[in-house]
């Protein structure tokens, strides 16, 4: 069923546009002139991201903080299998996907770390990849408190996650 | 931003030349290998969904759609363009039914409408925050992922992750709310005659930068 979701909203869109004698093809030209502008001014902070991700990971840094994290998390209710997993999150999208599928495959798919990692998941977002491309077209360089305020969000929102995973 | 990325490469360089000596290199070309690809993809999503956007700006529609969340918008998001709100509410629209590749094209241009020089505003951190702490109602991608795996019933995170990011989001804009409110009582004698302050503004930033 929602397959079909999105190819309709379009038919109708363009059954719109055909109603209202928009130039459908002067649109697409436009939208696609503009996406490589956009691609090209936001790539900068991919690229820097990516390789600092990279090195991040291959250091073995990020499992050495991971273990250094597993005796606090547990304090607050956040299992230890999980800490690797938040250390991700807030920096790669694709490299959550990748733990979420290894946490499943290690502990079974409705064991009580894998809903929690895929509570985890699906309520938080990549901030530092956000914060970066978002601001990417402004000149602001200094983003004050929004930083701290996501992860601690975030933070919030994984404790509310692993609580409810144990009842729900 | 700066201090982050400088001292996580850094340490992160130092363990790699001690253990891996070899691979310090690859592994950061890898790294922007992996930002071409994701970059290539992006606009490729984007070249589809910008087009659609103009069509949906050239018709009203997206004026339409945008109604629909503009009191919510417009009680958030104080003192901001019509053409800032009308980005916003296409950005947490996009975000909220987990349309990224539309979210963050429009995102960008809601920041750029709301920018004022070298500090984020109120508003702006708010975008920013609220999108940081996820306001997708429907993890798809998520419950894809335990089906494709045999969870005997896929969906059970459904409601366990709409709750725990509605907290994430709605303490994110409670303290927003609550940290912006020192600065703009800074601020208020300031914004009028914020044009005459902007050079010195600039001459800070050098001064500061030439320092670091």
């Amino acid at each position: 069923m929602s397959a079909y979701i999105l190819p309709v909203l379009l038919l109708v869109l363009l059954v719109v546009c055909v109603i209202k004698r928009v130039k459908v093809y002067d649109c697409f030209l436009g939208g696609a002139r503009d996406s490589l502008s956009l691609v090209k001014s936001v790539f900068p902070y991919i690229a820097a991201i990516f390789v600092c991700i990279e090195a991040f990971k291959a250091s073995g840094l990020a499992d050495m903080v991971a273990r250094a994290l597993q005796k606090p998390l547990s304090y607050i209710g956040i299992p230890s299998e999980i800490a690797q997993l938040m250390l991700l999150v807030p920096l790669s999208g694709n490299g959550t996907v990748a733990l979420l599928e290894s946490i499943i495959a290690e502990h079974g798919v409705d064991s009580y770390v894998a809903r929690c990692a895929a509570v985890i998941s699906g309520a938080s977002e990549t901030i530092f990849y956000i914060s970066a491309v978002y601001l990417s077209a402004c000149k602001t360089k200094k983003l004050r408190y929004a930083i701290p305020v996501s992860l601690f969000c975030t933070l919030l929102g994984t404790v509310t996650a692993c609580a409810l995973c144990r009842v729900m | 931003m700066n201090v982050a990325f400088t001292a996580l490469t850094l340490v992160s360089l130092v363990i790699l030349t001690v253990t891996a000596p070899a691979t310090a290199f690859p592994v950061m070309i890898d790294g922007v290998r992996n930002a071409i690809v994701l970059a290539l993809k992006l606009a490729a999503i984007y070249a589809v969904w910008l087009s659609v956007l103009q069509m949906a700006e050239a018709t009203g529609l997206d004026k339409k759609l945008s109604r629909l969340l503009r009191p919510v918008v417009v009680r958030l998001f104080k003192k901001e363009s019509d053409e800032a709100y009308d980005w916003i509410s296409v950005n947490l629209a996009a975000n909220m039914l987990g349309m990224g590749g539309v979210a963050t094209p429009a995102g960008i241009r809601a920041m750029s409408a709301m920018e004022r020089g070298e500090r984020a505003t109120d508003n702006m951190i708010l975008l920013l925050v609220i999108n940081a702490t996820s306001i997708q109602l429907i993890p798809a991608t998520v419950i894809a992922i335990r089906a494709a795996a045999g969870s005997e019933n896929a969906a059970s995170v459904f409601l366990p992750t709409l709750i725990s990011t509605t907290i994430s989001t709605a303490s994110g804009v409670l303290l927003c709310k609550a940290l912006s409110l020192p600065s703009n009582a800074k601020n208020k004698g300031l914004s009028s005659d914020f044009h005459a302050i902007k050079p010195s503004i600039c001459k800070n930033h050098k001064a500061r930068s030439l320092k670091k």
